[in-house]
């Protein structure tokens, strides 16, 4: 497809795998829900944003599991 | 012959009229081509038969009962079903709904759009097809045709057909993506590649913004249940567009008519002026005839002086005097006498023939060539070039032949004779038949083919640069170099709309503003800007021509909806039936005046054009042929139109006074449509009524027939229009369908606006668009900026067919309060509202404010780029400001965030503006700066929805969505629908609010002093109405000049035991007893308003200074002080108070310390004056900081100020 096609200028790239590697050390995977599929998308820092399942691009945060508390007034 | 459309679908192909609309909508290869033009006869066989079945076999269905429209149609109202008794007179409203279904309340833009790009573009490119090389004569690039893709993001390809379905792009996704929602501008051409041509087809040349509901958005069409599967919300008006994620609206322009004539007086100078602004595809000038001391002149740009108009007669070869005095004054014996002085004019300057004339004229010309300067054209081609192309440019000139110019002038002449010697002919510039309508289409049109004529002329310049060099390595291929200008025409477009700056070199035009963000305060907020019409000229004169309401305004826009202030009457609205015209062929019509009879205008000479019993025909100003019977030729017209022959926006009028009979066909006329009477009774019977009740007729099939047709504001004013039928008398031509279309869409929901003072209508207006309601079907997919959102919004217990017809009752703002009109402590004086604290506890006025916060990470030159860092710790915990965060670098969504609090963690590189050389910082590790973003507002909010996403340059975007819910608070704005608005005073404890016997107690009590002065008849109307809606189970209907009467209402109140009036028997919740009084209780509907208490509080002791001045900031946001002003200052002046004014324009603001020389009267420092190099006189003084900054200010401009020092005591000094 084009979009497989598609590349990201030479110079940039090079950076992009380079920073993409520096940064896997730290922070664990993030899920995300796609905006179209409702699909959980995990996504490293770097990663392209872009559904796994749908090739959507836009994504969501998943709802936090910590607790919080409302003021019901 | 067969009528245009078949007026009834026959059964068997029952995809019925909704769906012949839809399919005629449906895009190039259906039956309509042009919107406009919809009257292709069915009979010859059509264009592209094959394309035409496969738009037939549309995938989904056709869908009658889901369309909200038919929910209208289908019940009737009054609750009457199919079978009840049909009464043309109460049921021919229906016809608006019919109206509305086929043409939307939006339906201008829309139309427009879809004319621009189905015709328009055709015609741009035809008229400059063909690129053309100076250099090698045989090399040429041909524009065969053009056409607007199917919408697609920017990365996907721009090149596929019309076939390609593969893009998945939504206008949901844009907004939220921040990109354009746009589709690729695709040319088929051929050109010469070496020897051989070669064609393409399909490329595409740039992407232009796509019109929301639009024939190429893919939201036409749609279902409703199709468009919520797009995330879109189906009461959406559309007619916008989407620019780098935010929607723009062009605005509908007010603009005095092109190429006609309007004649003016100006009685100071003693002028009399017909002008005409001539705007043709190559041109745009204004010409005058003027008449000045009692002789005519033709005044123009190109000319260095006025010329005397038998002078340009003569040039235009109207030989002789006689000719010329009968082309202009007739055999009218008075005129005759007014223009023979005329001629004494060019005997005294000798010009006696036509090459005379011409060098005359030509002399006279400004000479503007830059360019040719390597030839020079005599004085005669010259003005032939002038007289031919830029005087009156609308005017062709074919072969030479200047007749039809000539004619033209001498009209003109005529016109101003007539003007001088009857000043009742003098045209009205305020007058709305004068007026034209810019739309979306016609700007874009100008905007791209100024952008479109400007690429090919770089491509030109490239291939002329390519074709230069004597070898080249390669052969030549065209191709390169137009895909290198594919992006002028794209930015261009995106640049115009989403500044609103239009500026085209061609026309010399500059506007500013055409472009406005689309409010989406409220849904009516969106609807209302959608119907907006802004003036071009004169918003600072002081004159009141302009924003007065003309009553030819009457039906076409809306006389309530306007701003306040300084737009006032400058900035209208669109009525609720009003359409504007696109464009129209001209060719046809004016063979059809000829078939009926005229005689062309060209072959006559004054003698008869004047003569007796004889009108001229004009054509879009022009005139152009001759009737002796102008009754019978108007009425052969008409006849025809109704037929369907022509084009139902063609108007044709008659003029008495110019004895003239006026057909337009042009674009951005002003009309409605209106029932047809015919021998004093209307063609619209119950059986028509009754088949569109069925379904079975619609709004087209009423105009086929010619039951319905539209009248433009010119024919309007030569027509007799009955309001009721029981009004039409013999002369009556038409009947208004409906009454209360007079209103727009946004004064159309208050309720007995027909009772209202009318300013309060008016203020009803804007506020109306500042209600927090629901905003959309998909309001909670949105991420706006800000979005105001009702908890639990109502729709209005008192509705009107407007309400109903826009939709206001599924996206409602606001809440049915029961309200006493009572007074009630001393809180609720000067228009403040008591309110009830149990209701609010209820919901009553809750509202949720979510606000947007975008982040993009960047990529610099070098490399680098943004990133989003995790949390820091700290012990083993987030540190505080970054409690909320998760290790991505984003808040938790549902967290609550107070101020201070980092919800996106972004860094910066420091290197991000190092030079990008590889090698030179590659290996070294990048160091990073945090740039946070931190909640800073004083009152906490959710984090609602946080977005991850890519630009179309593919950096990372974040939006994160916060939210608060808020409860009313004393100081919220709210307002009933009357222009009655008022602050919340006190929110008293439901056990103190009074109560009526049957245990109701108010949501709001108003203050009774509202009434009086205000005379809002309509909101104790809509009390009434509303109190018996309640009490019967039903909506009260509160329609202009119509709606539920009173009388029946009191009954219902009556009948079910209340009093008449609307008046209850309360208790008092404090004392438990009786109120003395009775009290007007009953639901109103109140709407909130966005001004909230929460978002304008504000007080600072001590805080932030500005660097420069060291003054106390301006403004809320910056924790600002509250400014003592000039007349503060004066007040404190006068009451003697120096000390308070010490204090506070000094000590409490930019006190500072300086030391001053008395000997020099400079400043020093640390006790040592530079100047004078010593100590000694240097004394210490507080003087404000801005003042020191002023004396060093002057002093770096060369100014000296000096400080002089006295001592108040001098006895004291030394000591």
């Amino acid at each position: 497809m084009s979009r497989e096609a598609y590349q990201v200028p030479s110079s940039l790239g090079g950076q992009t795998a380079f920073d993409s590697g520096a940064s896997s050390l730290d922070g664990p995977m993030v899920a995300y829900l796609c905006g179209e599929c409702n699909a959980r998308v995990s996504l490293k820092r770097g990663d392209q944003i872009r559904c796994k399942e749908c090739g959507h691009r836009v994504l969501y945060k998943e709802r936090t599991k910590r607790m919080v508390q409302f003021e019901a007034r | 012959m067969p009528p245009r459309r078949k007026p009834q679908v026959p059964t068997a192909r029952s995809a019925d009229a909704a769906a012949a609309s839809r399919r005629a909508a449906a895009g190039p290869s259906s039956t309509q081509k042009r919107p406009s033009v919809s009257k292709q006869p069915p009979n010859p066989p059509q264009p592209e038969p094959s394309v035409e079945e496969q738009a037939d076999e549309h995938p989904h269905v056709p869908y009658r009962h889901r369309d909200p429209f038919d929910a209208l149609l289908e019940p009737f109202y009054y609750n009457k079903s199919l079978t009840d008794p049909i009464n043309t007179a109460k049921d021919k409203w229906n016809l608006l709904p019919a109206f509305l279904k086929v043409k939307g309340l939006v339906k201008q833009h829309i139309d427009s759009y879809n004319y621009l790009v189905e015709v328009q573009l055709k015609k741009i490119v035809e008229s400059s097809s063909i690129i053309r090389s100076d250099i090698d004569h045989n090399f040429y690039i041909k524009f065969t045709d053009i056409y607007l893709g199917a919408p697609r993001r920017a990365d996907e390809q721009q090149d596929a057909g019309p076939g390609f379905t593969g893009s998945t792009v939504s206008p949901q996704e844009c907004r939220l993506r921040d990109t354009t929602y746009a589709a690729p501008i695709q040319v088929d051409f051929e050109y010469v590649r070496g020897r051989q041509r070669v064609k393409k087809t399909g490329y595409s040349i740039g992407r232009m913004p796509v019109m929301l509901r639009s024939s190429k958005c893919v939201l036409s069409d749609k279902t409703p249940a199709e468009m919520t599967v797009l995330n879109e919300c189906p009461l959406d008006p559309g007619g916008y567009f989407i620019v780098n994620g935010t929607e723009k609206v062009i605005l509908v322009q007010e603009q005095l008519s092109k190429n006609r004539i309007i004649v003016e007086t100006d009685p100071k100078k003693e002028i009399v002026q017909a002008s005409v602004t001539s705007s043709s595809n190559e041109r745009k000038s204004k010409s005058y005839i003027v008449l000045k001391k009692d002789k005519l002149y033709v005044k123009h740009n190109v000319l260095n002086e006025d010329i005397p108009i038998v002078i340009l007669l003569k040039a235009m070869g109207i030989h002789t005097d006689k000719e010329m005095l009968l082309l202009v004054a007739g055999i009218d014996k008075v005129y005759q006498e007014d223009f023979a002085i005329n001629f004494e004019e060019a005997i005294k300057l000798g010009i006696y023939t036509q090459q005379q004339a011409l060098d005359w004229i030509g002399s006279r010309i400004k000479i503007n060539r830059g360019k040719q300067s390597n030839y020079r054209r005599t004085h005669v081609q010259e003005a032939v070039e002038a007289i031919a192309s830029v005087i009156i440019s609308h005017i062709e000139v074919k072969d030479m032949n200047f007749r039809p110019k000539a004619v033209y002038v001498a009209h003109m002449a005529r016109r101003v004779l007539m003007a001088k010697n009857d000043p009742s002919l003098v045209d009205d510039r305020d007058y709305l038949g004068n007026k034209r309508l810019e739309l979306a289409g016609q700007l874009l049109a100008l905007l791209f083919e100024d952008l479109f004529k400007k690429f090919c002329f770089d491509i030109k310049m490239n291939v002329d640069k390519v074709l230069n060099k004597r070898n080249r390595a390669e052969a030549f291929d065209a191709w390169t170099v137009m895909s290198m200008h594919s992006n002028h025409i794209t930015q261009g477009m995106n640049r115009a709309i989403s500044t609103g700056n239009w500026s085209l070199k061609r026309f010399r035009m500059e506007r500013a503003g055409v472009t406005h963000v689309l409010s989406r305060l409220s849904y009516i907020a969106a609807l209302g800007m959608m119907t907006r019409i802004s003036s071009q000229f004169e918003k600072t004169r002081k004159v009141s021509g302009p924003r007065a309401l003309q009553p030819s305004q009457f039906g076409m826009l809306c006389l309530a909806d306007t701003p306040e202030g300084e737009a006032c009457g400058l900035v209208k609205n669109l009525a609720l039936m009003t359409h504007i015209t696109t464009n129209d062929e001209e060719g046809p019509i004016r063979n059809l005046i000829f078939m009926l009879g005229a005689e062309d205008i060209s072959t006559l000479g004054g003698k008869e054009l004047y003569g007796p019993g004889c009108y001229t025909i004009s054509i879009n100003g022009t005139p152009m042929a001759l009737t002796r019977r102008p009754k019978y030729f108007l009425n052969a017209f008409r006849r025809l139109r109704r037929m369907g022959r022509i084009s139902e926006f063609v108007s044709i009028y008659i003029n008495h006074h110019q004895r003239a009979v006026h057909v337009a066909t042009d674009d951005g006329r002003i009309c409605r449509p209106l029932i047809v009477v015919e021998n004093g009774k209307t063609r619209v019977r119950a059986h028509h009524l009754k088949k569109l009740r069925e379904g079975s007729m619609s709004f087209d099939d009423f105009l086929a027939q010619g039951l319905v047709e539209y009248l433009d504001v010119n024919e309007e004013n030569d027509s007799l229009i009955a309001i009721y039928e029981k009004d039409i008398t013999d002369a009556t031509t038409h009947l208004e369908i409906e009454p209360f279309t007079i209103l727009g869409a946004v004064a159309g929901l208050i309720p007995y606006p027909h009772h209202n003072q009318s300013p309060r209508n008016t203020y009803q207006c804007a506020m109306g668009k500042q209600a927090i309601g629901a905003i959309a079907s998909n309001q909670f997919l949105r991420i706006d900026s800000i979005l105001y959102l009702m908890v639990y919004p109502q729709k209005p217990m008192v509705k009107s067919r407007t309400i109903e017809l826009t939709k206001y009752d599924h996206l409602p703002a606001g809440h049915n309060a029961m309200v006493a009109v009572m007074s009630y402590s001393g809180y609720d004086i000067e228009d403040a509202l008591v309110l009830n604290k149990g209701s609010v506890d209820r919901g009553f006025g809750r509202c949720q404010v979510f606000k947007k916060s975008v982040a993009n990470l960047k990529s610099y030159s070098n490399g680098t780029k943004d990133i989003l860092m995790p949390p820091e710790y700290d012990n083993d915990a987030p540190i505080r400001k970054h409690a909320l965060l998760e290790s991505d670098g984003l808040a938790a969504v549902g967290e609550l965030v107070n101020a201070g609090e980092v919800y996106i963690n972004k860094s910066t590189p420091d290197q991000s503006l190092a030079s990008g050389f590889p090698g030179s910082e590659m290996g070294r590790p990048v160091k990073y700066t945090p740039t946070p973003m931190t909640y800073k507002l004083h009152d906490p909010a959710y984090i609602d929805q946080v977005l991850v996403s890519t630009t179309e340059n593919e950096n990372q975007l974040i939006k994160v969505l916060t939210r608060q819910t808020r409860r009313p608070e004393v100081g919220d704005k709210f307002s009933s629908r009357h222009g009655q608005k008022g602050v919340v005073g006190i929110i008293a404890d439901q056990a103190d609010m009074p109560f009526t016997d049957q245990g109701i107690n108010p949501d709001i009590i108003m203050n009774p002093h509202g009434f009086p002065s205000r005379m809002t008849v309509g909101k104790m109307l809509e009390l009434v109405a509303g109190k018996a809606g309640v009490l019967s189970g039903q909506h009260g209907y509160g329609t202009c000049f119509g709606g539920s009467p009173v009388e029946e209402m009191s009954q219902i109140l009556i009948d079910k035991g209340f009093s008449y009036g609307g008046k209850d028997y309360l208790t008092s919740g404090i004392t438990g007893e009786a109120l003395p009084f009775y009290v007007f209780t009953g639901p109103i509907y109140y709407q909130k308003l966005k001004h909230m208490v929460q978002d304008k509080m504000h007080s600072r002791a001590r805080g932030p200074r500005a660097i420069l001045t060291r003054q106390p900031t301006e403004g809320r946001s910056r924790d600002g002080g509250l400014r003592l002003g000039e007349m503060e200052r004066d007040c404190l002046i006068a009451y003697g108070t120096s000390q308070l004014l010490l204090e506070r324009l000094m000590i409490s603001s930019d006190r500072h310390e300086i030391d001053v020389c008395e000997q020099c009267g400079f400043m020093g420092y640390l006790n040592w004056c530079q100047r004078c190099k010593s100590s000694r006189s240097v004394v210490k003084m507080a003087i404000p900081y801005a003042a020191k900054l002023l004396i060093q200010e002057l002093m770096s401009m060369n100014v000296t100020a000096r400080l002089k020092l006295e001592d108040e005591f001098p006895e004291t000094r030394g000591m």
